[in-house]
């Protein structure tokens, strides 16, 4: 052994004890994101999913090193399906728990109860699920479906490849099927449909005796034209309706129910033997044949250590808000709101269906509309595939709204300009 | 562009014969390479498929059909299930069926085998809607002469419900060779259905409409307005009064129908119900976890479906059955637990239960979630209740049927427990006078026990029964609970008897407010007019008879 | 006269909880509001919403304290009234959001716009100004409770069945405001408040305020309950709760009084409501919950019922908890909420403040034995 030796492995030595201080002081220094999903009550159905998804997505990245240097650490809270308690929650997230960002929320009235919170604390939410627009917030990105990103393609698949000329909209009462429904009438209605073979009809939350609905849907659909049922029924409701569907004898042949809330992680509860051809309209099916989502889906498996664990659109739109704020954090080069809301627009980020989703002026984002038919397997088998929609946060259709537009860039910087009268601020008076 | 669109002009006239001109025309345009040289070979037209597109694929169905081959039948079921495959390299189309990892194939038109392909060699052949139709119509015309019964029988059904020019010369061959009557009435309504779309003089079609008459229901009406824009004006008149004398006898059976529908629900409700009738009705304990023993049971049907689907999977038709008193001892078993270790020390403060049991509702729920999961698990319908039959006008689920039989069941064999059994007899003495049983020598905290036992245990298999037709979920008991109270309380607290009347008023109540009002005000009146009726009758529908003046 | 209908309120307990509550209401607001962030005694705003929220939902229980523990009415619709008085609280606040909305309409609300209501529907009149929103925070909740008791108390409805008709009253009242058509907003509810009377709601000056106020009306609504059960009427109350029979017997109206402390109990709730909705910033039919009624039943079970300050403990504690489980636990609270619930009602089965008072009872009965003070046999503090 020479000197030279001994001293190369002292340096080696004291590079290493470096790099591992350095180490130390990152594991102390990290970066905290919200993670606020309920995890108990009516709605810890659908938003654990989310949950675990967050985490996965925090542990991958710090795997790849973290953002900025710093590790990510995820601050996961209940709200426990409680609208007030969403609100209190996200404001102890931002004031007490300091995070840079929160991914969460699921109904429109979580997201209702916080927004005021993320704008008067000026922190940013990622919204994962589809929901009815009519929104545009500084503060938050949405990567779930508008409508026109999710209702619209599928009603003109039905109209077009099916030949639907009569139209059931069936949904529980609540906000997102409202707004959706008024906007689909117009839309019909401007395709030529008239009223009269329209029916729209409304039900309760988590709704179990389907019976004379569904014979209403069976004799509404036989005058004799071709009938489709558009569901906005929300979770819970829908595993009767199927089943009550199933046993009425209603085949996707005679009349196709096209849903926009059910996905696969809904049907794991049911027999889908019955219900082949029945319809759904997303941004991802698990069954989209691409290397990016089948990479997802290995890890997604890994993760939770069960292989049989199916993926879902609102794991998609997660898995696309998290690393559209990892690339905008990254370009920005801090986690401060301000300027990760100006790097943040223009981000294109993969999707898992193979292609790019790019976060838009208006907070949406870009995305592929898929139409699945349901399978045996529970699976959906991809029957259409749209170019990338932007999302469209003002609806064409509405005719409060047909005028607005959102561009949170700057100098505009507005989330209800109105085109007509050229100032922000909506009908303007 | 301009193909497609002759193409979807051709869907569009889907009854007219101008049809075949449209498809003829798209034939040309849209495939000529690969089948116009062979129309009529049942191969080369398979073989197309395997690269045509939906609206492609369905005219070369439709050509299927009219080679009138009955080989290619297997090849169409495997098709509509999903089960046709090309192959990558040659594009040769195969039946292929999952064999451990690959899978192996069968050619389409001899059934002969093909060897195997693992799952990276080969595509499936996607289908829709639209296909599924034109396969099943095709299918139809095609087995229509099979020498089976049943597959005749389908095979008109079929036909029935999609009607084409087509088929009706086929169905008059069929029906001239036809020898079962079932067979040969619906083939002659599948007759008359494709008649009125056909080219036929008035006269025949004026039988065909008296024909569908007396087919009668709802897709009678449908098939005769279909037909009504292109039939001839003189048989408005006909079609008119058919379609009024349909909805006549419809109206009749939609009244039957609905308090079916009335009698279901109130059965679900009495299901829910008659547990807490039990623990609440006569042992006084506002039990708020009544929901989570009835979440319980469900769970049980899904452990012990899970079992049998992994381990007997020929056993899944009984597994109803077997779940039926696993559930009770499991739910039975915490009812015991919960009694024991809370709610004996609570007798005489029946408030204080609530809170004790909302708690314990609030642990189990949690328990549950952590075990389970917080998503819906799938418990499946055994073939017996799945599915429905025609009872005169109406339509009869079967599961609904067995629901509304089983809760009948348990409801008489409560009652014969209660009034004829020595343990009822104990449960009545304690409830009715706790002290003078006790100094008779029973032993009331056990005569407690398994009373609540009893109830959870029942609580139990009304959840096995809801298993069928709900969510099984973690938030599965807290729908029921509050309608459960109802029940109880609109009943009259303490009466079995009151309980089922209760169940069954309030359920077809709802069911004939519900088209009238919609769901949600149904529902909303239901309970209005429930806190109206408290104020008139303040002990329920059947009250104890007594004379205490605070009871 | 009334000056000694309310001096009597004054008793001990009573006046230590009021002087408790008028020295939050004054200490947590400056503190907010004068100490820098840095100070370890600075209370940072989203606690003292938080602390708001919570005096909100004392007061909700100290109504129901009101009815449950002194005239032996088990409501489990309370948060009815709560809702109502909120939803009246949130038409003011939506009313003043004017042509800030995203549609910038100047009179109806965003989610009329957009589903394309045309003009206000006739309830909403007169919510644009504060001091009619004020009194329907006290009149609505009044005269459903009116309404409500006047039926179920004259046809003499009482013990479980009145508890499960008042369950059936929200959970109506929860189906109906859930409809979109009922013009409340739906399942959204109402949100996205901007000011209260001018002042934004964002800000720590009216949060304080808030707080403040929060602090003093349930310390108001402490000595009025108190005054109520002290007094003559109160001892009739009592009468009521323990042998119902009895004194309508003896020639008193029962279900008047009833119908008296119902109604008063519900304006309280009201007024809870009220103070609730500009702090959370949002009330939706998710309020109406039977779940949520039954919750505040347990609030005041856990703090003692019949004492009045009991039920405000407990739900200052209860409500605690649940902050503090859910964020450090949370896929575990559910087991401890669950759990304590079980644990009061089998070893504190007066809740705390009883268990408490008793014990104080015991020793200082023991130490005045040979005096016995107690002519009715029981001990005093189990009122």
């Amino acid at each position: 052994m020479t000197i030279k030796a001994r001293i190369g492995g002292a340096m080696l030595a004291a590079i290493m004890s470096a790099t591992a201080l350095q180490g130390a002081f990152a594991a102390e220094d990290t970066i905290k994101i919200g993670v606020l999903h309920s995890l108990s009550g009516t709605m810890a159905i659908s938003e654990t999913t989310l949950k675990d998804v967050m985490l996965m997505l925090v542990a991958e990245q710090n795997k790849k090193g973290g953002v900025l240097g710093k590790k990510l650490e995820a601050v996961v809270v209940d709200p426990a399906s409680n609208w007030p308690l969403f609100a209190e929650k996200a404001r102890e997230l931002i004031s007490k728990d300091k995070v840079a960002a929160v991914f969460g929320c699921w109904t429109s009235s979580s997201r209702k109860s916080v927004l005021p919170v993320f704008e008067e604390l000026n922190s940013l939410l990622f919204y994962p699920v589809q929901y009815e627009g009519e929104e545009s917030s500084r503060n938050i990105i949405y990567t779930g479906a508008a409508p026109n990103q999710q209702a619209i393609p599928a009603v003109d698949y039905l109209m077009n490849s099916e030949g639907v000329q009569r139209w059931v909209l069936e949904g529980t009462d609540y906000v997102y099927p409202q707004t959706t429904n008024k906007i689909l009438k117009a839309y019909l209605m401007s395709k030529g449909v008239k009223e009269a073979d329209i029916m729209i009809n409304y039900t309760p939350f988590g709704f179990s005796d389907w019976q004379t609905e569904v014979s209403k849907i069976k004799s509404f659909g036989s005058a004799g034209k071709k009938t489709a049922v558009v569901s906005t029924i929300n979770g819970d409701a829908n595993v009767p309706f199927y089943k009550e569907l199933g046993n009425q004898g209603i085949k996707a042949q005679d009349i196709p129910v096209v849903a926009f809330s059910v996905g696969e992680e809904e049907l794991a509860g049911i027999d889908t033997k019955p219900l082949v051809g029945h319809l759904a309209a997303w941004n991802y099916f698990q069954s989209v044949d691409a290397p990016v989502n089948a990479e997802f889906i290995k890890t997604w498996h890994a993760f939770t250590k069960n292989d049989k664990r199916v993926t879902n659109d609102p794991m998609e739109a997660a898995y696309i808000g998290f690393n559209a704020w990892v690339k905008a954090v990254e370009a920005a080069g801090t986690t401060d709101t301000d300027k990760v809301i100006d790097s943040i627009v223009g981000v294109s980020v993969p999707n898992l269906s193979g292609g790019y989703s790019t976060v838009m002026p208006n907070h949406h984002i870009t995305k592929p509309v898929l139409i699945g038919e349901i399978q045996a397997n529970g699976q959906f088998d991809i029957v259409q595939q749209t170019p990338q929609v932007v999302g469209d946060e003002w609806s064409d259709y509405l005719p409060d709204s047909k005028d607005l537009i959102s561009d949170w860039r700057k100098p505009m910087s507005c989330g209800n300009f109105n085109v007509k009268t050229g100032k922000c601020g909506g009908k303007g008076s | 562009m301009k193909m497609s669109a002759i193409l979807l002009k051709g869907r569009r006239m889907y009854l007219r014969p101008v049809r075949i001109l449209a498809i003829l025309l798209g034939l040309i345009l849209g495939f000529a390479t690969a089948a116009s040289s062979a129309a009529d070979d049942p191969a080369a037209l398979i073989k197309a498929l395997g690269t045509a597109n939906f609206e492609q694929a369905e005219a070369i169905i439709a050509d299927l059909g009219k080679t009138g081959d009955t080989r290619i039948v297997p090849a169409l079921e495997a098709f509509a299930a999903g089960d046709l495959y090309v192959r990558k390299s040659d594009s040769q189309v195969f039946i292929a069926k999952a064999a451990g990892s690959g899978f192996t194939l069968i050619d389409p038109v001899t059934g002969a085998s093909a060897g195997e392909a693992p799952k990276s060699a080969i595509t499936k052949i996607k289908i829709n809607n639209s296909l599924r139709r034109a396969i099943s119509s095709a299918q139809g015309g095609l087995t229509l002469l099979s020498p089976d019964k049943v597959v005749r029988l389908q095979a008109a059904d079929s036909v029935l419900k999609s009607p084409s020019a087509e088929n009706l010369e086929l169905l008059e061959a069929a029906l001239a060779k036809e020898t079962d009557r079932a067979v040969k009435l619906r083939m002659e309504q599948a007759r008359a259905v494709s008649l009125l779309s056909s080219d036929r003089p008035v006269d025949q079609k004026r039988a065909a409409i008296a024909t569908l008459q007396s087919l009668g229901g709802r897709d009678a009406i449908g098939i005769l307005m279909t037909a009504a824009p292109t039939l001839d004006p003189a048989l408005k008149g006909d079609l008119d009064a058919a379609i009024k004398k349909i909805e006549g006898t419809l109206a009749l059976w939609d009244a039957a129908q609905n308090i079916w529908y009335g009698l279901s629900l109130g059965s679900v409700l009495l299901l829910a119900a008659i547990g807490l009738s039990i623990t609440f009705g006569v042992m006084g304990i506002i039990n708020m976890a009544h929901g989570e023993m009835v979440m319980l049971g469900a769970y049980s049907t899904f452990v012990v479906q899970e079992i049998i689907r992994t381990k007997f999977p020929g056993a899944f038709d009984y597994s109803l059955a077997i779940a039926l008193p696993v559930a009770f001892v499991v739910t039975g078993a915490a009812g015991l637990i919960i009694e024991r270790g809370v709610i004996r020390f609570l007798y005489g403060r029946p408030l204080e239960t609530l809170l004790a049991t909302w708690g314990v509702s609030l642990v189990l729920q949690q328990l549950v979630r952590s075990i389970f999961g917080p998503t819906n698990r799938e418990v499946g319908n055994p073939s017996w209740m799945s599915g429905s039959f025609p009872l005169g006008g109406m339509q009869v689920t079967w599961n609904r049927m067995w629901i509304v039989l089983f809760s009948l069941t348990i409801f008489l064999g409560l009652l014969l427990l209660m009034k004829r059994s020595f343990f009822g007899l104990m449960m009545r003495a304690v409830t009715q006078n706790r002290r003078m049983a006790s100094s008779m020598g029973i032993r009331t905290p056990w005569v407690d026990a398994f009373t609540f036992a009893l109830g959870s245990g029942i609580a139990g298999i009304a959840g096995v029964a809801l298993s069928q037709i709900d969510n099984v979920s973690p938030n599965l008991g807290q729908s029921y609970i509050i309608d459960s109270f109802m029940v109880v309380v609109f009943g009259g607290v303490g009466n079995l008897w009151g309980t089922l009347v209760g169940a069954l008023t309030l359920g077809v109540l709802n069911k004939f407010l519900e088209p009238w009002v919609g769901a949600v005000l149904g529902k909303i009146l239901v309970l209005v007019l429930i806190i109206l009726f408290i104020q008139k009758r303040p002990r329920g529908l059947f009250a104890l008879k007594g004379r205490a003046i605070e009871a | 006269m009334i000056t000694s209908f309310f001096l009597r309120a004054l008793e001990g307990r009573i006046v230590a909880m009021v002087a408790v509550l008028l020295g939050f209401a004054v200490l947590v607001p400056m503190s907010n509001l004068l100490l820098g962030p840095d100070n370890p005694l600075h209370v940072p705003t989203y606690v003292m919403s938080l602390l708001g929220k919570y005096l909100c939902y004392a007061l909700l229980a100290l109504a129901l304290d009101l009815v449950w523990g002194y005239c032996g009415i088990l409501s489990l619709g309370h948060g009815a009234f709560f809702s109502l008085g909120g939803y009246a609280m949130g038409m003011y606040l939506m009313r003043q959001i004017g042509s800030r909305g995203v549609y910038g309409d100047p009179i109806l609300p965003d989610f009329m716009v957009f589903l394309n209501w045309k003009q206000l529907p006739w309830f909403w009149y007169g919510f644009d100004m504060f001091w009619f929103a004020a009194l329907m925070v006290l009149v609505v909740p009044g005269l459903l409770a009116f309404v409500f008791g006047w039926f179920a108390f004259r046809s003499r409805v009482n013990g479980v069945y009145l508890s499960i008709i008042t369950q059936a009253m929200t959970y109506a009242l929860l189906l109906a405001f859930f409809r979109n058509d009922m013009g409340f907003g739906g399942n959204n509810g109402l949100t996205d408040y901007k000011d209260i009377l001018g002042f934004s709601v964002q800000s720590d000056g009216t949060r304080s305020v808030l707080f403040a106020l929060s602090a003093i009306m349930l310390a108001l609504c402490l000595i009025l309950a108190s005054a109520i059960v002290r007094s003559k009427f109160g001892k009739v109350l009592l009468g009521v709760r323990d042998a119902e029979s009895r004194v309508r017997f003896l020639g008193f109206r029962v279900e008047n009084i009833k119908l008296f402390t119902f109604v008063v109990s519900a304006m309280m709730a009201g007024i809870a409501g009220a103070l609730f909705v500009p702090q959370v910033g949002i009330i939706n039919p998710g309020e109406f919950a039977p779940a949520n009624s039954i919750e505040v039943v347990i609030w005041t079970a856990v703090g003692g019922r019949s004492t009045l300050i009991g039920p405000i403990i407990g739900a200052v504690l209860v409500n605690g908890g649940k902050t503090i489980f859910t964020g450090v636990f949370p896929e575990f609270w559910l087991f401890a909420l669950g759990g304590l619930f079980v644990l009061v009602t089998l070893f504190l089965p007066k809740g705390i403040v009883g268990t408490v008072a008793q014990a104080l009872a015991k020793r200082r009965a023991a130490q005045a034995a040979e005096t016995p003070t107690h002519l009715n046999g029981k001990p005093q503090a189990a009122e």
